[in-house]
């Protein structure tokens, strides 16, 4: 018993669950439930489709690279049985995910931390620029005399005397 | 020597139906139709095919079934005998001539005609002779009748007659009615024969085959006899006499010992006597059945010496045709067919006496010497008096005897055997695995842990990776998490600030979205207009102080420069002296035009209602006049009157052009 990826959506596939779908070139695609098998059979590429892993891996949203993952390699040789080395296997495996588990939380951390950097920036410049919306200039400028706020010009509208208006005939 | 099969004789019709079948055919299968105006020779050729049909059916079934049915003469005596007493010899032949005759009488008639209708001269003519050919061939075939249906009866019976073969071994029991006869049959065949306690249960011959030393041989079953004259005898005896005489067999006969029967010994004796002329050179037995009721032993002085009499009898076959009886034992035997109790003996010993007899008569026969020419078997005499036993080599000996030894080795196949067989045992294929220590055989390997394939981790030194790792991790966290910003956060007040903001642009986007959906529905009117009394001084102190500025100043301005007070300027048009359309005040003074201003909401009537508000959007009187009758007409209450309403359903047009004109699909048009 083996636990297998899903060729679409990378999940793991426990016994007894999806559907295998053998090629004419013995190429041998495993889809986890009918959802994947059905995009599949769409000509659908998975890097393309949002949820699944291969597009997260491939823009940079999931980790990728990391040591802990040389550590799981699928080995084609028998290994004699030695119950020590199983013991400590297992061991190892806990360990060893939860070390995955922490990297992966921390990179998407990453991932969010200039937002707030950028929120703080927006606001203070919206601070700065729409505070005439609350304060009138005059006032803060009577409050704050330090502060000069921009003088915003208006052209007025010349007003047409009687003379102007003879002159123009 | 050959059997018999009577069974394939065809059904024999009768009159009427003979007649239907071959008239029926004629009309199949001739031509139907011709004319008056055919040709003569067309017409004559039509009839005289249909006669010739005719005959030549009526010749063609009546020959098959006199050559189907066999002539008493050809086939084995037995046979004759046997037909000649169920139907009478004479009653048969005189059916079958019948038959013959009339087969030639058809003949003759088809000739008479056929030569009278090739001088036929007209149709009608032609016609008539046909119709007299074939009338007067029925006829015949009608007075046949009775014949016919006699040889139906008789075919149907001879296909029932038991298949018996002349030639091949027979034994034949024979003997009063009721004395076990069917029982002894039922026991040593596969017959199953009624035995009933009555006498002549058994009506007719009945056969059963027997196997004795590698030969079938057939068994049959006689009723039974009484002691009369020939003459007198009625058919079913006649049967039983029949298949005696005839047939070539070893014949048992029955005695009775008990006279359960209801026929003495004596009796019984006669009637042996009586026959034992029929037995000519057949090995005969005398069997003594129902030994569990009386034995032979005993019987009374009497009973035993007529039955060593009937022994006598018996013994006395003629010499030299074989079958005699080897010893007393032969010829008299016991046995009773309830208790089982020596009925093999008397099949076996009647067997035997066959056997031997028909060896005999083969052996002198004049074929013999050709068959034994074919075959020589060789013995050869011994040379001299030496011994030569069987001969092995020491090797093979060794050899076997090391197996036998061997034997020990329990084999995977016996552990399986032992503990249930193939499908109760599995063998542990475990129990020869090779590893460093012999406690791990038997360890429960697990193959997935929390998600992952725990084979895809095995590693001898995984331990010493996983350390590294954790090191790694370790150093990680030390280094110092993140780079901290260097924007310190918000101050309380700038986060008020911030909200207030906020809040005002969406305030901001509510209202201008108002506007937008209303200005669909309502006039967009210039502000100067403003017929809401919105725009007050007031209302621009509030705002002004929300701001945060002192708005006392700027109100006075305001008020100051009102229209109201000042009045307005006049506004002259370009060329000429024009009426000034928009001036509103005649000679008021500014305060009553305040005041009627500020009444307006309660004195409507004073003002004419086609007048133009400046705040209202109406471009001028017309316009809202025709906005006024609108208003009202909208406003109108319905004079329903019990009329018909909306609500009530409008046949917009009483007569459609499509269902009032035109042709259907389907469908009829009579109803519009």
């Amino acid at each position: 018993m083996r636990l297998e990826f899903c060729w679409f959506c990378s999940s793991k596939i426990y016994p007894g669950h999806g559907i295998q779908f053998v090629r004419n070139d013995a190429k041998i695609f495993r889809f986890c439930r009918s959802k994947c098998h059905k995009n599949f059979k769409m000509k659908r590429n998975p890097r393309k489709v949002k949820w699944t892993k291969a597009y997260r891996r491939l823009h940079g949203k999931d980790m990728t690279k990391d040591s802990t993952f040389e550590l799981e390699r699928k080995r084609n040789r028998p290994e004699r049985y030695d119950r020590n080395v199983m013991e400590n296997t297992l061991k190892a495996i806990k360990k060893i995910d939860k070390i995955r588990h922490d990297r992966a939380a921390d990179h998407i951390a990453q991932r969010w931390k200039p937002k707030a950097a950028k929120e703080r920036r927006e606001a203070r410049k919206e601070l700065e620029q729409s505070i005439s919306l609350i304060k009138a200039p005059l006032a803060i400028q009577s409050q704050e005399p330090a502060i000069t706020v921009p003088k915003i010009k208006v052209k007025a509208p010349k007003q047409q005397t009687v003379e102007d208006q003879l002159m123009e005939e | 020597m050959a059997q018999y099969d009577f069974k394939k004789i065809t059904v024999v019709p009768t009159g009427n139906d003979l007649i239907d079948i071959v008239l029926s055919r004629t009309q199949r299968q001739t031509p139907t139709v011709i004319h008056k105006g055919n040709a003569i020779s067309r017409v004559r050729q039509f009839y005289m095919r249909k006669v010739k049909f005719t005959e030549t059916n009526f010749t063609d079934k009546l020959s098959k079934t006199i050559e189907d049915f066999p002539r008493v003469e050809d086939i084995h005596p037995f046979y004759g005998d046997l037909l000649h007493v169920l139907y009478n010899k004479d009653h048969y032949k005189l059916a079958l001539g019948q038959l013959n005759t009339a087969r030639n009488l058809i003949k003759r008639i088809r000739e008479d005609y056929v030569k009278l209708l090739k001088y036929g001269d007209s149709l009608y003519r032609c016609k008539s002779l046909k119709r007299a050919a074939l009338g007067r061939m029925c006829t015949v075939t009608k007075r046949i009748g009775p014949s016919l249906a006699y040889l139906e009866h008789v075919r149907q019976h001879m296909a029932r007659l038991p298949s018996i073969n002349t030639g091949a071994p027979t034994i034949l029991i024979c003997g009063c009615p009721n004395v076990g006869k069917s029982s002894f049959l039922n026991k040593i065949t596969r017959a199953d024969v009624e035995v009933q306690p009555y006498a002549f249960t058994t009506k007719s011959l009945f056969v059963g085959h027997t196997d004795y030393k590698y030969l079938r041989y057939q068994v049959i079953d006689t009723p039974g006899l009484l002691d009369r004259p020939l003459e007198d005898r009625n058919i079913i005896e006649m049967c039983s006499v029949t298949a005696l005489v005839n047939l070539h067999a070893a014949i048992l006969f029955f005695l009775d010992l008990s006279g359960s029967c209801g026929y003495s010994i004596s009796q019984q004796a006669a009637l042996f006597h009586s026959i034992k002329m029929m037995f000519r050179n057949n090995p005969v037995l005398i069997v003594c059945n129902k030994t569990d009721l009386q034995t032979l032993e005993g019987l009374s002085g009497e009973d035993l010496k007529l039955v060593m009499e009937m022994k006598s009898a018996a013994l006395k076959t003629i010499p030299g045709q074989g079958g005699e009886a080897a010893n007393d034992q032969d010829v008299l035997l016991t046995m009773s067919t309830i208790t089982d109790e020596g009925v093999m003996a008397v099949k076996n010993a009647a067997c035997q006496r066959l056997l031997d007899q028909r060896s005999e008569r083969k052996m002198k026969s004049k074929k013999m010497p050709t068959v034994l020419n074919r075959f020589h078997v060789a013995m050869p005499k011994p040379r001299d008096q030496k011994e030569r036993p069987v001969c092995i080599p020491q090797a093979v000996l060794e050899a076997r005897a090391e197996e036998a030894a061997h034997e020990e080795r329990k084999t995977e196949k016996d552990i399986e055997n032992e503990n249930g067989g193939a499908g109760v045992y599995s063998a542990s294929l475990r129990k020869h695995y090779i590893l460093a220590d012999d406690d791990w055989k038997l360890d429960i390997l697990p193959e997935f842990l929390d998600g992952h394939n725990v084979y895809d981790f095995i590693d001898p030194d995984i331990l010493q990776r996983v350390e590294e790792l954790e090191r790694e991790e370790t150093a990680v966290e030390e280094d110092g998490g993140d780079f901290e910003m260097e924007d310190e956060d918000f101050t309380a007040e700038a986060e008020k600030d911030l909200q207030e903001i906020r809040k005002r642009k969406k305030l901001l986007i509510q209202k201008h979205r108002i506007k937008k959906s209303t200005a669909e529905s309502r006039p967009t009117v210039p502000r100067k207009f403003d017929k809401d009394r919105k725009f007050t001084t007031e209302r621009m102190g509030r705002q002004l102080s929300s701001l945060g500025i002192d708005p006392s100043r700027a109100i006075e301005r305001a008020r100051s420069r009102s229209v109201s007070r000042k009045g307005r300027k006049r506004e002259r048009s370009v060329g000429g002296d024009g009426e000034d359309v928009m001036e509103i005040d005649g000679g008021l003074d500014n305060k009553k035009k305040l005041r009627l201003r500020s009444r307006s909401m309660s004195v409507l009537s004073q003002r004419p209602l086609g007048e133009v508000v400046p705040g209202e959007g109406f471009k001028d009187s017309a316009q809202k006049m025709k906005a006024v009758t609108m208003a009202r007409n909208a406003t109108k209450k319905r004079n329903k009157d019990a009329r018909r309403g909306e609500a009530d359903r409008v046949i917009p047009t009483l007569r459609p052009k499509h269902l009032f004109s035109g042709k259907r699909s389907i469908g009829k048009t009579d109803r519009r």
